[in-house]
């Protein structure tokens, strides 16, 4: 078996380094706005991320008595939404450029576990805001989780959702995150498919591969 | 060529000031969250509270009591993790949950709050004690027949009404019961925990407004199940959680919907949709299929433009032995 210290080592090194991190040049097929959609979502979890802090600062509910923080709430509740809107851009493009390809199926499945934790982290947000989209949801949604075995995580408890909504899923997400954008950076972004035709293409010439 | 890759590899890299980039996305996002922000603020919906739904329709509240006490009620009968009942056990994953968060709907909906108010109000005493020294059948006819009478009920003078009838103690407690869910004090009584003096937990408050109370609230029928639930907001016009929409969906096909255990059904075929697009790499066919459709050649339009249509598979890879970044 492989040297476990030499093989940490040289995975370390390549996820230090400032050469993974700050690249000086790019793929030329990676430009555009379609390669701004990861970076994109990203940058709105730096918002929701600093807004959030200002939010758990302040309280949950304190949006409804103070102005300033109810400004805050709006930038946090358009953050997620910006999140979300960038988040199923990038997913398409990911999706429709096979970005997979190459030995890179670890980074679209950190990728989509990251939707998967996004999910519960946007709604347990939305449940300990104390409106009627709360109320609501916590009475319609509690049947599901009760339904999967699920119902140790209680919607109606404000005080597990806001642990839930500011520590657990937050980290988690934080975590998904950055394993996935370390590997885009260590595995660089998916080059195109040949240009060769393919079966039901027309264009021309070329053989299918 | 290794169909397993399936990529060029004779591009160029060119230069690229990444940190320019990472900073311009940010200011992207900061400046569309900010003018959204300011240009539609949030979208808040005063919640229904007890106190407001006791005084806008002070006999279905009563109608909402009377429920928790028999028994009848959602919550009262609505199984694990809250209690025995089964009118809302879905699969055996929820029995195997087992009961976690334990209501007993007559007495932490009704009795406990009302002895709470009793020093405030001494005719709830009198009448608590009437109902609770009464036999289990007692209780229950004085239960039918109240529940009936309060489908001809009115409400005079601050109280509710029901013609002459056999009910016991019943007139007095819903009353006794109303006066406390019009004074605001009712949602305090039900979430009181002796041991903390925090009030992280509301369940008790938000699950005794569940049933009849929010399912008939005009303000929550666009939110319903039927008319795509989640993914609407409370106010109109402004996004909820669309990306809840392929659950949703799945909520609205007939055999979910029609189910007695629709929210198992729905959200584990949800689960399988998040697997299928989680394992794409790995399927084989569909992990093939964007090759197919041929959005990429928009997406690398100015890439293909200089590059040879026809290169054959095994020149292109050649040439990113010389070319490979």
């Amino acid at each position: 078996m492989a040297n476990w210290t030499t093989a940490s080592k040289r995975m370390l090194s390549e996820v230090m380094s400032a050469e993974t991190w700050l690249p000086t040049e790019m793929p030329e097929y990676a430009q555009g706005f379609m390669y701004m959609l990861g970076s994109l979502t990203a940058s709105s979890f730096v918002v929701l991320v600093l807004s959030g802090i200002l939010l758990a600062m302040n309280g949950p509910d304190s949006w409804s008595y103070n102005s300033a923080m109810r400004f805050i709430a709006a930038v946090h509740f358009w953050g997620v939404q910006a999140f979300f809107f960038f988040m199923m851009l990038h997913l398409w493009r990911v999706f429709f450029t096979g970005a997979w390809r190459g030995g890179r199926g670890l980074t679209w499945l950190l990728g989509a576990i990251a939707f998967l934790i996004a999910i519960p982290t946007a709604f347990t947000g939305f449940l300990i805001n104390g409106d009627l989209y709360s109320e609501w949801n916590i009475v319609q949604a509690k049947d599901g989780l009760n339904a999967m075995g699920l119902g140790w995580v209680n919607l109606a408890n404000s005080g597990q959702m806001f642990g839930m909504h500011v520590v657990v899923l937050p980290l988690l997400l934080t975590i998904v995150i950055a394993l996935h954008i370390t590997r885009v950076r260590t595995k660089s972004v998916v080059p195109p498919y040949p240009n060769v035709k393919v079966k039901g293409q027309t264009e021309k010439g070329g053989s299918a591969s | 060529m290794n169909p397993r890759d399936d990529v060029v590899k004779n591009y160029r890299m060119v230069p690229e000031d990444f940190v320019k980039h990472l900073f311009s996305t940010l200011a992207i996002v900061i400046v569309v969250v900010l003018l959204a922000s300011i240009l539609f603020n949030l979208p808040e919906k005063q919640p229904l509270t007890i106190k407001g739904y006791s005084t806008a329709h002070p006999v279905q509240f009563e109608e909402v009591v009377l429920r928790a006490l028999d028994g009848q009620g959602q919550i009262a009968n609505y199984g694990p993790p809250y209690n025995h009942g089964t009118g809302n056990v879905e699969s055996f994953l929820q029995q195997w949950a087992g009961i976690l968060h334990p209501i007993n709907a007559a007495q932490d909906f009704v009795i406990k709050p009302l002895k709470m108010a009793e020093s405030l109000n001494p005719t709830i005493a009198p009448a608590l004690k009437t109902f609770e020294h009464a036999s289990k059948a007692q209780q229950a006819l004085w239960e039918a027949n109240y529940t009936k009478a309060l489908q001809h009920a009115t409400y005079k003078n601050g109280i509710v009404v029901a013609p002459p009838g056999n009910y016991g103690p019943l007139p007095i407690l819903l009353n006794d019961a109303l006066a406390l869910g019009k004074s605001g004090l009712y949602s305090g009584a039900l979430i009181r925990n002796p041991k903390v003096i925090t009030r992280f937990d509301n369940q008790n408050y938000v699950l005794f407004l569940q049933g009849t109370p929010l399912q008939t609230d005009p303000a929550t029928q666009s939110m319903a199940g039927p008319n795509w639930g989640i993914i609407h907001p409370a106010i109109n016009g402004y996004p909820g959680a669309w990306w809840m929409t392929i659950p949703t969906w799945i909520y609205q096909w007939p055999f979910v919907a029609n189910s007695s255990a629709s929210d198992a059904l729905a959200l584990s075929i949800g689960f399988l949709f998040w697997l299928a697009l989680a394992l794409t790499p790995w399927i084989p066919g569909w992990n093939r299929l964007p090759r197919y459709l041929g959005v990429h050649r928009l997406i690398w339009r100015e890439f293909y433009k200089n590059q040879p249509v026809d290169t054959p598979p095994a020149a292109v890879e050649e040439g990113g032995r010389e070319h490979a970044s």
